[in-house]
């Protein structure tokens, strides 16, 4: 007579607490980099390895880029790996480390003083991602469900970590003689593990589970999924390999066609989910993270013409280069982030605010918690600096460059404006 | 209306009814017509409402808020009862079913 389904569920999901402090700390972090950026654009025709390039990069890789997805992961790998988080204590712990590290060492860089204060921050972040793994890995242990998304997460946690050791490596062989070449040139490997192995398997991961989720999509494609995973960390294996056996330039075409095709089979994973959709409409903020997987294309075209360049020339473009870097954390990653946290973001506030109010009478929704028209302010802005800034470092002009980086600080600063409005919003209960 | 169980098809169209003043917030449809609701029975000796329900993705971070608020729907329109409303998903909710009206709106935003 009574409940004739399967088993009864547990649901419970990670805690706002938890997650809210990573939201804030990135906002914070993007506005920094921006305000770096301006501060510092005169020097982008010099050469990627200067102290300003250094402090900027890694407050957008690591402040901005990793602390969003630590954030959200933790609220997001329940959803993917069908388990509750291991730990909320792990999560608060890994964010504390993170905190600490991750400004010390931008500062280090940013003065170029990379002795022992530095090198401790080094090792802070290194702990923080390993309790962050430990986590990960143990939600996935206990929820015994296992699916194609929980593996690419767990394998982008790996390669952050061997980012990061690779990281601390270079950084401290600038006191001892840790390694067998010099420490400059262990900066492609360090930087293309984070990358690849994090940023881009990381945001395949979470985006073939989510995409399709948002849009309601009946499309759905594993076996597309495991190639996906098969090239990237194909393409990144074929790399290191490359790399500590010398070989020449020619080689590196191997890995960027491989990475290649795990990003042109992804872009046609989301094009089907997208035209595969039950829900028509598409919200502004999809739309930004849908632009984010064409601009991934971007910096594949950069890297063709640098090894063309290396080969042709043996030497190194410095404009190119720096640009190639540029399309990767202002362009591809900040775009998926400025449209993915306007996505989750107003959810866990209106869970912060209207969960005990539930059915008890009538609250706003949750996309009405930020302003939409600043939104969109933010995306032109940001669509105009960035690209803007990237034509400006390819022709070398510095007033351009100023102006680009100035506004992109007006989209970092609308970006923050909204992340504040959610973050003070109160019961608005009719 | 939809495919859902009941011991008492009357009542059960009652519920129904109240249970579609809940909404997913992402989505914006309610929660019958997205086919989250898969069965509504009553016990008329001890007054209770049984709902089994399920959620578009387990672990949703807006479960929790999605059943209270489908707890205080029924709590409103059968208040002699008490409620209980479970979770589960087997089988795990899929596009199929969610509701001819449900999709006509899904279509139109």
């Amino acid at each position: 007579m009574f409940p004739s389904f399967g088993n009864k569920a547990d649901t419970k999901t990670t805690s706002y607490k938890v997650v809210l402090p990573f939201y804030a700390y990135a906002a914070l972090s993007f506005l920094v980099a921006t305000v770096l950026l301006f501060l510092a654009s005169g020097n982008m025709g010099s050469h990627y390895f200067t102290p300003h390039n250094l402090a900027i990069v890694h407050i957008m890789a690591l402040g901005w880029g990793t602390m969003m997805i630590l954030g959200a992961s933790h609220q997001l790998v329940p959803v993917m790996i069908e388990g509750k988080l291991y730990s909320e204590t792990l999560a608060y712990l890994s964010f504390a480390f993170a905190a600490i590290g991750i400004p010390i060492l931008a500062y280090g860089f940013y003065v170029l003083d990379l002795r022992i204060y530095t090198q401790w921050a080094s090792l802070s972040i290194v702990l923080s991602l390993l309790l962050y793994f430990v986590n990960v890995a143990m939600s996935m242990v206990k929820s015994k469900h296992e699916n194609v998304h929980a593996y690419f997460v767990v394998t982008a946690i790996l390669w952050l970590l061997t980012t990061a050791i690779v990281g601390v490596f270079i950084l401290y062989s600038f006191t001892y003689p840790l390694l067998p070449r010099t420490s400059l040139a262990y900066l492609p490997l360090h930087a293309h593990l984070g990358i690849v192995g994090w940023f881009l398997l990381m945001v395949m991961g979470v985006g073939s589970r989510l995409i399709p989720m948002f849009l309601i999509s009946k499309y759905s494609n594993n076996r597309q999924l495991w190639f996906i995973y098969g090239f990237v960390n194909g393409g990144l294996l074929a790399f290191v390999f490359i790399f500590f056996l010398n070989w020449s330039h020619e080689w590196l075409f191997l890995p960027l066609l491989s990475v290649a095709a795990a990003i042109a089979l992804f872009a046609h994973f989301c094009y089907h989910s997208y035209k595969a959709r039950i829900r028509k409409k598409v919200d502004e903020q999809m739309k930004v993270s849908l632009l984010s997987v064409l601009m991934m294309a971007l910096p594949m075209l950069f890297l063709v013409i640098i090894i063309a360049g290396l080969i042709a020339s043996k030497s190194e473009h410095i404009e190119l280069t720096i640009s190639y870097g540029f399309v990767i954390f202002f362009g591809w990653i900040t775009a998926i982030i400025l449209g993915m946290t306007f996505k989750t973001l107003p959810f866990i506030i209106w869970n912060r605010t209207y969960h005990h109010l539930a059915g008890k009478g009538k609250t706003p929704n949750p996309k009405d918690l930020f302003d939409e028209k600043i939104f969109k302010w933010m995306g032109m802005l940001y669509i105009a600096g960035f690209v803007l800034f990237t034509v400006a470092v390819l022709m070398g002009v510095l007033l351009l460059l100023q102006i680009a980086a100035a506004l992109l600080v007006l989209s970092s600063v609308l970006y923050n404006w909204n992340i504040l409005k959610l973050f003070t919003h109160k019961s608005q209960m009719r | 209306m939809t495919n859902v169980i009941s011991n008492n098809n009357l009542k059960c169209t009652v519920a129904l009814a109240a249970l579609q003043d809940v909404m997913d917030p992402e989505i914006g449809l309610n929660i019958v017509d997205l086919g989250l609701i898969y069965q509504v029975d009553f016990d008329e000796e001890e007054k209770i409402v049984y709902c089994t329900m399920t959620l578009t993705t387990q672990f949703c971070p807006m479960g929790e808020s999605i059943t209270s608020a489908a707890t205080e729907s029924l709590k409103l329109s059968f208040p002699e009862y008490e409620v209980n409303v479970e979770l589960t998903f087997d089988p795990p909710w899929s596009h199929e079913l969610i509701s001819e009206a449900g999709r006509e709106f899904l279509n139109e935003r």
